[in-house]
């Protein structure tokens, strides 16, 4: 193949505002390498002798759903200056295409148990319901708006809000590998968890970068971040079901230690986002929300 | 006809260059006007993450096919991007992330109210805003599959012909999404019709050039069409447009040429 020279390692000396965040990333190698689907590596009659219990189904259906929510996560990054930044572009749709047959191989493990139909899902009730739909037609208004005025900043709050949601799903990741004694189902999820790992160490350096270079970009995403809904995608699903996630695959030593992680970024201490995420938090506070968010991005705008 | 969601999905690809001689562009450089129309078709090819984003504010990216689609398409558009870079590379220019960066961020307002302006007609309008999206892109990815075409033929180099038209024959494919989508919504909704027709004969300019300069516009679409051949190409363009359900009679490509001179009026 003719190499490019490899401008997305730059080899020239920055000063700290024009340091390129997660350098030591090369996004080119990433999308050159990009794992597609994992069909051909799937045994799915390992499942006919071995069949996965419902609750394990459930939890595979949840996770495949979070997977596949690239779109709508996209929706909200492309319109704020975010995508701006061709090498995080670059990397996000390379990351879109990994998760997408990451969702495809959970969803296979779901097709080789025909027995398998999700529990009736309650759903949200239809005061939420009118509430999100209002909200998920809203909110890139609002975004385009609000995060346009931000600027740059806004950058260091998709990046963190990705290596928290990475992390928090690949714990559960690895949570559902080390409860199965099904050998198949363990193999796959030992490779999806490798496709993951440079989604992680992608957003992690971009993060370290951003956060240490601005302390107003942590500002904004300690108050950001604060009052996101984890894991992501979590919002468009059965409260109960989600409950039913954290109970089953983030025990409170796990959620400890990735807030521990998080919280070791500059500006990040005492958040506590999964500690509170898993504990839940009154409707009353999730009413107050988006107004909250708004309020948050323009006072952080007037400073 | 329909299109087959699972078996775009499973074939997409990144397009691929290993197996094509690239040192003949070293015997055989390609003259400047058409290094021009290859940066110009690069920077398009990379920007379609931006398109993307005006796709994604309508409530169509709730579609499980749609999505699906969107995830293959800009991949592949970005792997364009990549391979034209990978042409320009052999000619001393260098395209890399930070040079796209600065083009965006000269974009300005317009880009920064771009996503807002989508975000309120999508919303608000709905539905019948998708037909919009679906058939502007029908009339993007044909002129993509034409421009792809013409140049290969036009340069009949043994390195870059038969890269442009692997890179034309993936654009066939978002054709046939994009055309099928805009089919069967504009078939379900007068409305629809009514919104595209008018977004379209108002709005629509050749692809690239609401991120180009109107000098790079009137080159490459001269380069590429200027010709007894090309404007010949741009009538089978607007023919396939005028075929989508109420747009008949709509010669939009053929008229933003002749607006900017490139053909005679």
């Amino acid at each position: 193949m003719t190499q490019l020279g490899d401008a997305d390692a730059p080899d020239r000396q920055h000063d700290d505002a024009s340091l390129v965040p997660a350098a030591e990333f090369t996004v080119r190698e990433f999308a050159r390498t990009a794992a597609g689907s994992h069909r051909d590596s799937l045994d799915l009659a390992a499942y006919e002798r071995e069949p996965l219990d419902g609750a394990t189904l459930e939890l595979v259906d949840f996770l495949a759903r979070l997977e596949r929510s690239t779109m709508a996560q996209l929706r909200s990054v492309l319109v704020t200056p975010t995508h701006k930044d061709a090498r995080i572009t670059a990397f996000l749709v390379t990351w879109a295409y990994e998760k997408y047959w990451i969702a495809d191989a959970l969803e296979a493990v779901l097709s080789a148990h025909p027995g398998y139909a999700p529990a009736e899902s309650r759903g949200p009730g239809r005061l939420t319901a009118l509430r999100r739909s209002l909200a998920d037609r809203f909110e890139p208004i609002r975004e385009s708006v609000v995060a346009n005025l931000i600027g740059e900043d806004v950058v260091a709050v998709h990046t963190t809000t990705g290596v928290v949601d990475e992390w928090t799903t690949r714990a559960a990741f690895e949570a559902l590998r080390d409860g199965s004694a099904n050998t198949e189902f363990r193999a796959m999820l030992e490779r999806l968890l490798g496709v993951k790992e440079r989604h992680g160490a992608f957003f992690a350096a971009q993060t370290r970068d951003r956060l240490r270079r601005s302390p107003k970009a942590a500002k904004l995403t300690r108050k950001r971040l604060a009052r996101q809904h984890w894991p992501l995608g979590a919002i468009d699903e059965d409260p109960q079901l989600a409950a039913r996630f954290f109970d089953a695959l983030l025990p409170d030593a796990t959620i400890a230690a990735i807030d521990a992680r998080v919280e070791a970024y500059p500006g990040l201490a005492g958040l506590g986002l999964l500690r509170r995420a898993k504990s839940g938090q009154p409707a009353i506070t999730r009413a107050a929300e988006a107004l909250g968010r708004t309020a948050a991005d323009v006072r952080n705008r007037i400073r | 006809m329909a299109f087959d969601i699972d078996q775009y999905t499973e074939t997409s690809e990144g397009v691929g260059w290993d197996d094509l001689d690239f040192d003949a562009f070293k015997t055989h450089p390609l003259p400047e006007q058409t290094l021009r129309s290859l940066r110009y078709m690069c920077d398009v090819e990379y920007h379609t993450v931006c398109y993307l984003r005006d796709l994604l504010v309508t409530p169509s990216h709730k579609e499980r096919d749609v999505s699906a689609f969107m995830t293959m398409w800009n991949r592949e558009e970005f792997w364009h991007g990549e391979a034209l870079a990978a042409v320009l590379g052999m000619h001393g220019i260098t395209v890399d992330f930070d040079q796209l960066k600065a083009t965006r961020l000269k974009l300005g307002w317009r880009d920064k109210i771009a996503p807002l302006k989508q975000a309120i007609a999508g919303n608000l309008i709905g539905d019948d805003f998708v037909a919009v999206h679906m058939s502007w892109g029908a009339a993007n990815e044909w002129s993509a599959v034409a421009a792809y075409r013409r140049l290969a033929k036009l340069e009949d180099h043994p390195a870059l012909s038969p890269l442009l038209k692997r890179i034309a024959q993936q654009e066939t494919r978002h054709v046939a999404f994009y055309a099928s989508q805009a089919r069967e919504r504009l078939a379900k909704s007068k409305v629809a019709q009514k919104l595209t027709r008018l977004a379209l004969s108002k709005a629509w300019g050749p692809v690239g050039s609401s991120i180009s300069s109107d000098d790079d516009v009137k080159h490459v679409m001269g380069h590429l069409f200027g010709s007894e051949e090309g404007v010949k190409e741009v009538a089978r363009i607007d023919a396939n447009i005028a075929k989508l359900p109420g747009m008949e009679g709509l010669t939009i490509v053929g008229d933003s040429l002749r607006k900017r001179g490139v053909v005679a009026a």
